[in-house]
């Protein structure tokens, strides 16, 4: 693709993945000889929608009416549509007590009368198609890279498949989990970022959502021979992803 | 010739709000910022949560700001919870806060708000027109992540800052190295504040607003904060004071200051209000003090260059203090949860952050609020766009909203942070 037009919006989002894209300094001159960044009201006015573009990378989860009308808009002006984050992916932390009526949540923070305009959050395949998507809470800057590298060939990455204790044997880690008995994440979470917080001795908390087939139970029975309550553990798994719940 | 559909949203801000003119006969009579960013409810969202899991969930509330929510809320929980934590553990939070300073005052200066003055879309249209400003910024940006990733392991989303401690110390040839890139980079601050010094500004002078900010010296850490007009408070009494109220066109709390202010908080309230500076940081002051000290709100992008420096400044004074100490491992230690209630203030590169939280027996939060500086200003925001509203009585609607962003954009709004 021949410099792609790129649409970089954020929906329910903290900006971290468009942020992690402007904190890639040095390769950002790079960039903008490769690609076209056509719509991205973080950091570029005004803020006006072509008729098209290439490539749109959405960040952030997906949670009211205006949301989703843009959503779909971008979906459908755009050739390929990248969910960019794991609030994308997943959901993530914003689908945190997902079980509880949001109008409770809502009149936790708000009072009785909170503001109208609002709905439940969603990862951005419960509305529209996505081609690829970008796990990470942030993503690292090199799999961003990656991705626009791949994109301007004309590439889609491929789909990680190893969890981040693959990462971690890499870099021959301590086992945090079996060697330290604390709550990692990383048999059950999907690697490629070189186990950053197992590296600095900090568990996994599965910031990059599920690994694709792995073995929950078996998980969750390790967990609980180190003694962790059930309470805790479920607790963990869903701070990302309410998907990734055991019954 | 494609087909462009203009979306009312503020561009080159953190986050979704736009401005709502209200219009008769084709002129402009009334002009509004609405936060209309997501509500995700963090405060909601924490309860039931156990005390050593809320740093790592309200961290999310904000990127450019992750390190200094998460700071806050370690804070405020280990005071809950009647924690200390070692002078090593404090100097290095110190560091990763200077270091978030630094990354998101380059950042909002030289991608943000300089494309404004030099007639640029974004970074793209500097790359083109002003590209050794743009590379200055970016380096300086640069190294702001490269602290906080030190310190805090990421730069976005700190895991390696826990309760009471930190996962690893960074080594001491790092800090050492980290002293050379700071001291490298002093030039291009110095060079910085006279970018925004030199800065054609075509907003009118406004009226000058009183300031607020936390009163903790250069940790920026506040154990109080401080008014321009001679108030004091405790931080278990600032939420009360804050007094937050919910309006029609906003997702986020206004804070209506009990009845006084509004107030304004970041950069030009700090100057305004003596937080303490380094040496060259005093100095600059001192250079353009009748630019800075009572000064309207377009002094900000000033205030944040001398800020700049600041942060470079202190940074090495904290590598220095803690090789000098000398590094030690540290393991974060055991906590005992207990009830009780924990509050934190700290100066967030936008002003004034507040972190409170209560937890039950078995440590469970039973109540969090969190007050932000871009959500304490929108009172001073409403403010300057009536003054700016006054100031052109006769600006056409798109000159006028034009004018009106560029005022938003000198209070570096974080809007997912107003909202959270």
């Amino acid at each position: 693709m021949n410099r792609p037009r790129l649409a970089i919006v954020g929906l329910t989002a903290c900006s971290g993945c468009q942020l992690s894209l402007v904190n890639c300094e040095a390769e950002l001159p790079l960039l903008l000889e490769q690609v076209q960044f056509e719509l991205f009201p973080m950091a570029c006015s005004p803020v006006q929608m072509a008729e098209q573009y290439d490539v749109a990378l959405v960040e952030g989860c997906c949670t009211t009416a205006h949301e989703v009308e843009l959503l779909r808009e971008l979906r459908n002006r755009s050739r390929l549509l990248v969910a960019l984050g794991t609030c994308a992916l997943w959901g993530g932390v914003a689908t945190l007590r997902s079980d509880t009526p949001r109008q409770q949540l809502l009149s936790q923070v708000y009072g009785p009368h909170p503001p109208l305009d609002d709905g439940l959050p969603r990862p951005l395949s419960a509305y529209v198609t996505v081609d690829t998507a970008l796990p990470g809470c942030p993503p690292e800057k090199k799999e961003l890279l990656a991705l626009l590298s791949d994109l301007v060939r004309g590439n889609l990455p491929p789909a990680g498949v190893s969890p981040v204790c693959t990462d971690c044997r890499m870099r021959e880690n301590l086992c945090l989990l079996q060697e330290r008995n604390q709550l990692c994440l990383g048999p059950l979470t999907l690697g490629g970022c070189d186990a950053r917080c197992p590296s600095l001795g900090v568990p996994c908390e599965g910031c990059r959502g599920p690994a694709p087939e792995v073995n929950l139970t078996e998980a969750l029975a390790v967990y609980q021979q180190k003694g962790f309550d059930q309470q805790t553990v479920t607790a963990r798994l869903q701070r990302f992803c309410p998907e990734w719940r055991h019954d | 010739m494609t087909k462009l559909r203009t979306i009312n949203q503020l561009a080159r801000v953190e986050g979704h709000g736009r401005i709502r003119l209200e219009q008769q006969a084709g002129r402009v009579v009334g002009a509004r910022l609405e936060l209309y960013e997501s509500m995700r409810l963090f405060e909601a969202l924490v309860l039931g949560r156990r005390y050593d899991e809320i740093a790592e969930i309200v961290c999310r509330i904000c990127s450019i700001c992750s390190t200094v929510h998460k700071v806050a809320a370690l804070q405020a929980v280990e005071h809950a919870l009647e924690l200390q934590v070692s002078t090593q553990t404090d100097l290095l939070r110190q560091l990763a806060v200077q270091g978030g300073q630094i990354e998101s005052h380059a950042l909002h200066l030289f991608c943000l708000a300089l494309p404004d003055y030099l007639g640029c879309n974004g970074f793209p249209e500097l790359a083109q027109r002003a590209p050794a400003e743009l590379q200055r910024g970016l380096e300086i940006k640069a190294l702001g992540n490269r602290i906080q990733e030190l310190v805090g392991g990421r730069a976005i989303h700190p895991f390696n800052l826990l309760l009471g401690g930190l996962g690893s110390v960074p080594a001491a040839d790092s800090l050492k190295q980290l002293i050379d890139q700071l001291q490298e980079l002093l030039p291009a601050a110095l060079a910085t504040i006279e970018l925004a010094a030199g800065l054609n500004e075509t907003l009118p002078a406004l009226h000058p607003l009183p300031c607020c900010a936390a009163s903790g010296g250069p940790s920026l850490f506040g154990e109080q904060l401080t008014t321009s007009d001679g108030q004091q408070l405790a931080a278990c009494e600032a939420y009360a004071w804050l007094d937050e109220r919910l309006v029609g066109y906003s997702h986020a709390k206004l804070s209506s200051f009990s009845e006084h202010g509004p107030y304004l908080v970041g950069p030009l309230a700090r100057l305004n209000l003596d937080v303490p500076l380094e040496p060259s940081a005093q100095a600059a002051l001192q250079r353009y003090d009748s630019r800075l000290l009572g000064a309207p709100l377009t002094a900000s992008h000033l205030a944040r260059a001398i800020e700049l420096l600041q942060a470079i400044e202190r940074a090495m004074v904290l590598c220095r203090q803690l090789l000098q100490n000398g590094l030690l491992p540290e393991r974060a230690a055991a906590v005992q949860p207990r009830s009780g209630s924990g509050t934190a203030l700290i100066e967030a590169p936008r002003g004034l952050l507040l972190h409170q939280y209560s937890f039950n027996d078995a440590g469970y939060c039973t109540a969090a609020q969190v007050v932000t500086p871009t959500a304490i200003n929108q009172g001073a925001m409403a403010l300057m766009l009536t003054d700016l509203l006054q100031c052109l009585p006769d600006a056409d609607p798109d000159s006028f909203k034009l004018q009106a962003e560029r005022l938003i954009r000198c209070f570096d709004p974080c809007i997912s942070c107003a909202v959270h």
